[in-house]
């Protein structure tokens, strides 16, 4: 038998929070947890987090796990590998996995903060091992160095299935798709666009239909859906994958709560049936509370302060201090994070226990792309997301979030020095600095860069506009490391392109070459025709391919051999396209030369 | 393929892409292109890609100054690198009279607002030291014109539009047209469509088109041949041109000199063949302009289609006798470089029946009635 003062069941961001409050303050605090180390879903996080510096806005997830933990004082008693299995009417059981036995114990305040459990979706052979849920692809990757498989089909475009995919890519595998069954992308515009400028397609109005394989997953069929989300015949697609991950949303693990007579209401904006709760995180049972995304599928920033709600009013009551000063200033914190347009459901969904209150923000968005010429932050972020590092890490003021978080920034370009901070920090990567004209004809464009291994100074790159597009052959010119693993690439484009690179491949290293007159790969050749261009004479012109000085006496054979493969279409359909004179390079003074001969 | 559109375009060069691009950029997205063989396979694939202001006529000078913004911004806006160079065009004259009316015209175009200078021949030796001046009485100058990658710009404003949802195409020839009133029926090589609002963009063959509606367009196709080099280092901004001279010649951003020169002779009609006497012509002419191209190398020689109008200047409206069909043809060598601002104002007369960035009305075909005042700025 354990006796504590607290027992903060799940050792996450709001179970963290808790015990950090109530540890300060002399309380005996137990954390029982099922993982191997605390930080509940912040330990898989290799992004960046939104919000404020105040709750580590800029810092990688699993980074703001150990700053959390570095924070728990001898207060504080930790079970991993450990699960807590009831809550009976006289005592509270745990089995510890370690020790393989069930031990009791007695505590006098209990903080339910066991966070969320993945909502799946049935399809055909969603059986087959391959089908992951995205916190199990992230429990594998960032937290046990397993990549699941190398060619991924990510159903969902929530933030969850945004960030995966990236991190999916940053472990190098391929992402072929996300499969987005609304008619729009349902994360944070700034999650999207990193994908997409990588060259990730995100299908709106498009659901799986079934996995193809027979032992494991070899393959999708995806489908695109009606105004009533049913299946169009018709519009099947296959991709050739090895993992399907399904990313479709979350739902709050309520077993405990109820068996412990918390009551429970189907509340949809919160993500299904949840506790009911006050504003101090209490439930109807006087020593129950609940935190994090058990109370509503929200975000880290939200159950962190939900957790300090919580741990301060368990400690006001058990030592009787009076916290509310505190336990207000957390409050106010919260309207403030949840004024913010993604937060309407969870302000409506909260309503039903208690009345919400909502801060105004500006909508304005920056007007001007500041001075031309001058190197200069670009911010791409449309949407009003509570967060503002590129303000607060803003070393010449330049950069204002007005009013509160939930504003979008603006910049005053006659402070700004161009110094790149805000590109390293800005968690969205949603800036770059731009300079047009920084050498005759080229412009320059700094961006931020989360892949290995790092180009080289000098290094001939593609780069890739903001849907991952080519658009043109780019020099990296320099690049600058971070200690926040945020680096900064400069490349130089051709001009009039500053606007329009966003990011970047790395050239295969062994490309293999269709046209060695002009440099042109098969795999450019095989884009080519993907983007549409599949006429021999379009390729040509499109790609040069054929138009050095041999004329294209072995490329053209070999692209027309592409083509027809990559078409279905055969060669006598193709063509051969055109031959010009002269069927050699001829100097222009041979040709002279011949004239005076036949003068004389 | 659906069975009605909106806005049919027929041809797939540039001017045909750009009007569809810029319909549906201005929200006009039920629209379809036919483009008869392959995209660029016309007139915008073969030509050099100059891209010039400096013309005798006031239309032209100012369709091409706003042709001239929108090419500065098209990279940008269409998310593909056109190869957009702003290296000038150096006008070179080698007759008295010409040289007199380029200096009036450099006072008209300097009244539109386009910054133009006068050249002395040795002025142009000092800055081109590369250029034999023997015989030249005179140049003019202007730093925003330029040259682009003609394939790239036609395909740039084809992928763009087909983004915006427009249906594009290709190897689909037009074989029939029945002007029924209200709409027009289509018939293609694919199938039949129905459209209410029919454009002829088809550039050598918009004469073969204004046929099957019964508008007589006064156009003729003739033939151009064109050069091009093996490519060396990048060192000649600007585009050398001349009217009295008979030749153009620029050099390409992958380093490739692009040159050629019109043919007093050739006859109306379509033809693709190439001559040796043109790289004759060619070789002799221009390695005494130009001592340096001597030992440089001819890798390629084609031909394309200038499609003349009467006064050399380019047809566009609506057709007086047949409302909602439009043409943009008769571009007499200077189509691409005017792509932009056609497209623009074809659009907007489609959608809001007049333009409102250049004002093309003395462009249409009734100038004819009046009598020809010809474009003489044309090689």
């Amino acid at each position: 038998m354990v006796k504590t003062d607290f027992l903060v069941i799940g050792g996450g961001p709001a179970g963290l929070c808790a015990a950090i409050e109530t540890s300060k303050r002399d309380v005996k605090t137990l954390i029982v947890d099922e993982g191997v180390e605390l930080g509940g879903q912040l330990v898989k996080q290799t992004h960046k987090f939104f919000g404020h510096e105040g709750f580590y806005a800029s810092v990688r997830g699993f980074e703001i796990a150990k700053k959390l933990i570095s924070q728990l004082n001898e207060n504080v008693t930790v079970k991993t590998q450990t699960t807590v299995t009831g809550i009976y009417e006289d005592i509270i059981t745990a089995y510890d996995r370690e020790k393989d036995l069930v031990f009791e114990i007695e505590p006098k305040y209990i903080l339910i903060s066991v966070g969320a459990s993945e909502r799946f979706i049935p399809f055909k052979n969603n059986h087959l091992p391959g089908v992951y849920g995205a916190g199990a692809v992230q429990t594998l990757m960032n937290q046990f160095k397993v990549l699941p498989g190398k060619r991924v089909l990510m159903i969902g475009s929530g933030n969850i299935g945004l960030i995966v995919s990236y991190q999916l890519l940053q472990a190098g595998a391929e992402v072929k798709a996300i499969v987005e069954i609304a008619d729009k992308v349902g994360g944070y515009d700034v999650h999207a666009r990193k994908v997409k400028r990588l060259g990730i397609p995100i299908l709106l109005r498009h659901t799986i239909k079934e996995a193809i394989g027979e032992e494991k997953v070899e393959g999708a069929v995806i489908a695109q859906v009606d105004e009533k989300y049913n299946i169009i015949a018709g519009s099947e697609k296959e991709f050739a994958v090895d993992v399907i991950c399904v990313a479709v949303g979350l739902v709050p693990s309520i077993e405990l709560a109820s068996m412990a007579g918390v009551q429970i209401q189907y509340i949809p904006e919160l993500g299904g049936y949840v506790p009911y709760r006050d504003r101090e995180m209490r439930t109807n049972v006087k020593n129950i509370f609940v935190a994090g995304d058990l109370a509503g599928i929200e975000e880290a920033t939200t159950a962190m302060i939900e957790g300090k709600i919580a741990g301060l009013k368990v400690a006001e009551e058990i030592t009787g201090q009076n916290l509310d000063s505190e336990i207000e200033r957390m409050q106010e914190e919260l309207v403030e994070f949840r004024s913010g347009p993604f937060s309407e459901k969870v302000r409506k969904g909260l309503e039903r226990f208690f009345p919400q209150e909502m801060m105004s923000y500006s909508k304005t968005s920056q007007q001007d792309l500041g001075p031309v010429g001058k190197l200069r932050p670009v911010i791409e972020c449309y949407e009003n997301i509570p967060c503002n590092p590129c303000q607060t890490s803003c070393p010449a003021g330049a950069i204002t979030v007005p009013e509160n978080i939930n504003s979008l920034p603006i910049v005053d370009y006659s402070k700004c020095t161009g110094c790149g901070i805000c590109v390293m920090k800005c968690p969205g990567l949603a800036i770059f600095l731009v300079q047009e004209n920084f050498q005759p004809d080229r412009d320059l464009v700094i961006m931020p860069y989360e892949f290995l291994p790092l180009p080289e100074k000098g290094q001939e790159v593609i780069a890739l506009d903001r849907e991952g597009r080519e658009v043109a052959r780019a020099q990296v010119v320099r690049v600058v490391k971070s200690a926040n693993k945020t680096h900064l690439v400069h490349l130089s484009v051709p001009a009039g392109m500053g606007e329009v690179v966003r990011s970047f491949r790395l050239p295969k290293e062994t490309e293999s070459f269709v046209c060695r007159c002009e440099e042109i790969t098969v795999d450019q050749v095989e884009r080519a025709i993907e983007e549409g261009f599949t006429d021999y004479e379009e390729l040509r012109r499109y790609l040069r391919v054929g138009m050095g000085p041999c004329g294209g006496r072995t490329c053209r054979s070999i692209v027309l051999g592409i083509l027809a493969r990559k078409t279905g279409k055969t060669l006598k359909e193709i063509g051969f396209g055109t031959f010009r004179p002269p069927s050699m390079p001829v100097k222009f003074e041979s040709i002279v030369k011949g004239e005076i001969e036949n003068e004389k | 393929m659906k069975s009605e559109y909106r806005v049919a375009i027929v041809g797939g060069g540039i001017i045909g892409c750009s009007i569809a691009y810029h319909l549906a950029k201005f929200g006009e997205k039920d629209v379809v292109l036919f483009e008869a063989n392959y995209l660029s396979s016309g007139s915008t694939g073969r030509c050099a890609g100059g891209i010039r202001q400096q013309w005798s006529s006031v239309n032209n000078v100012l369709l091409a100054m706003r042709s001239v913004e929108l090419f500065e911004r098209m990279s940008q806006e269409t998310s593909m690198d056109i190869e957009y160079k702003q290296g000038g065009y150096l006008v070179l004259s080698y007759d008295e009279k010409e040289a007199a009316e380029f200096e009036k015209n450099v006072q008209m175009q300097k009244e539109l607002g386009l910054d133009v200078q006068i050249l002395s021949p040795n002025q142009v030796e000092e800055r081109y030291p590369y250029l034999k001046v023997d015989g030249v009485k005179l140049a003019t100058f202007c730093q925003t014109d330029g040259h682009a990658n003609p394939h790239l710009a036609n395909f740039a404003y084809a992928k763009a539009a087909q983004r915006l949802g427009v249906e594009l195409f290709t190897h689909t020839k037009v074989v029939a047209v029945e002007a029924l009133g209200d709409h027009f029926e289509v018939l293609t090589s694919r199938g039949t469509v129905r459209c209410q609002v029919l454009v002829n963009a088809a550039g050598a063959h918009s004469k073969e088109i204004g046929k099957m509606v019964g508008v007589d367009l006064p156009t003729e196709s003739y033939r151009h041949q064109i050069l091009v080099t093996e490519a060396v280092k990048n060192f000649f901004d600007p585009m050398a041109i001349s009217f009295s001279g008979n030749f153009y010649m620029r050099q390409t951003k992958h380093g490739h000199f692009i040159m050629g020169q019109g043919d007093p002779d050739e006859k109306p009609q379509i033809n693709y063949n190439v001559t040796y006497r043109f790289e004759k012509d060619m070789a002799k002419k221009m390695t005494k302009i130009f001592p340096f191209l001597g030992r440089l190398r001819i890798v390629r020689h084609w031909s394309g289609h200038y499609n003349m109008s009467p006064d050399a200047q380019p047809i566009i409206g609506e057709a007086p006798n047949l409302p909602n069909f439009y043409y943009a043809v008769g571009f007499s060598g200077h189509g691409f470089m005017l792509a932009p601002a056609v497209g623009e104002a074809i659009a907007q007369m489609i959608i809001h029946g007049k333009t409102l960035n250049v004002d093309i009305s003395e462009l249409n075909l009734q100038r004819f009635e009046k009598g020809i005042v010809r474009e003489r700025n044309v090689v």
